[in-house]
């Protein structure tokens, strides 16, 4: 399973944006060429935000703004996202939405002898109640997008997980954004982990591609087909 | 007959408080029914609130507000 890559994080943001829009299940796995730190449009209407984003750009970590809340999170060749779109079955609820995520990364990790957890990590960044963790630490975060089409709901279930360990200019990218965004409380590096980190020696992360893909197709196929359930 | 946009109740599971992530039309525009004005997002999760009726749009809630359901965010004259 060789993900699909994308120029930049905007082209992969936006070919997700599409498949929401288009409503029907899928499962995209991609990463972006080109790195940039993505953090919510709300930051960047902030007085200061210019500069930052001047800085940002010079250590090497251009700024995208999302129109999503959350905090700012990295993209990029290190990164890899999971999106699946899921018609909203009957009783399927924002919790199974992170349940079927986590579940996946979680499965697909197992088979490479990785054990993982769900929970939120002081001092990471863009934390939440449904991280992806590994020895404690942040390996991928989570997040939903619901929209309503019809008589029913679609939701874009996502996971970004970080391969390679973060660069130093990340971390001075992210404390740009974070004073620029008034952002409180210390981010923590030593609070994330990376794939290749807790892989077997001499794994390459590519490895789990597929067991990732394999196990979010899994779980997506337990779903109940919408179309059946209304009629 | 002016309309109310309420955050509705069975948007999200649970009673958390919510943020106005994103107006995507502007204060006094004339939005169509059906049509994605605003974003929220509660812990991660983004929603989507469409125009309930077609007609100029009066911003109640401005954009980083915290919203709980039930609430009146905007109205459609």
């Amino acid at each position: 399973m060789i993900p699909v890559a994308f120029r930049t994080p905007a082209d992969g943001i936006a070919r997700e944006e599409a498949l929401l829009a288009a409503g029907r299940p899928a499962l995209l796995l991609w990463r972006a060429e080109t790195a940039a730190l993505v953090v919510p449009a709300s930051w960047t209407r902030r007085e200061g935000f210019p500069a930052a984003r001047e800085r940002c750009a010079q250590a090497g970590w251009p700024l995208i703004a999302r129109s999503s809340g959350g905090g700012g999170v990295p993209q990029g060749p290190g990164t890899l996202n999971l999106a699946l779109v899921v018609p909203v079955p009957r009783g399927f609820t924002i919790e199974a939405g992170f349940r079927l995520i986590c579940g996946a990364v979680g499965e697909a990790l197992t088979r490479f002898e990785v054990a993982t957890g769900v929970g939120p990590v002081a001092g990471s960044f863009c934390d939440g109640a449904w991280n992806v963790t590994a020895h404690g630490r942040k390996l991928a975060g989570t997040a939903q997008r619901w929209r309503a089409r019809g008589a029913g709901r679609v939701a874009l279930v996502h996971a970004a997980l970080v391969l390679d360990p973060l660069p130093a200019s990340f971390w001075t990218a992210l404390g740009h954004a974070h004073r620029a965004a008034g952002v409180a409380g210390p981010i923590r590096p030593e609070a994330h982990v990376a794939l290749s980190d807790v892989l077997p020696g001499g794994m390459r992360t590519g490895s789990v591609f597929g067991a990732l893909a394999r196990a979010a197709e899994d779980r997506l196929a337990t779903l109940p087909p919408v179309r059946r359930q209304a009629a | 007959m002016a309309t109310d946009i309420i955050i509705p109740a069975d948007l999200w599971e649970g009673d958390e408080e919510s943020v106005i992530t994103a107006w995507l039309a502007s204060d006094g525009a004339e939005v169509k029914e059906g049509a994605l004005i605003a974003e929220i997002m509660t812990a991660k999760v983004q929603n989507e609130i469409t125009a309930p009726a077609s007609g100029k749009l009066s911003i109640l809630k401005e954009q980083e507000a915290v919203v709980v359901k039930g609430d009146v965010i905007g109205r459609i004259e």
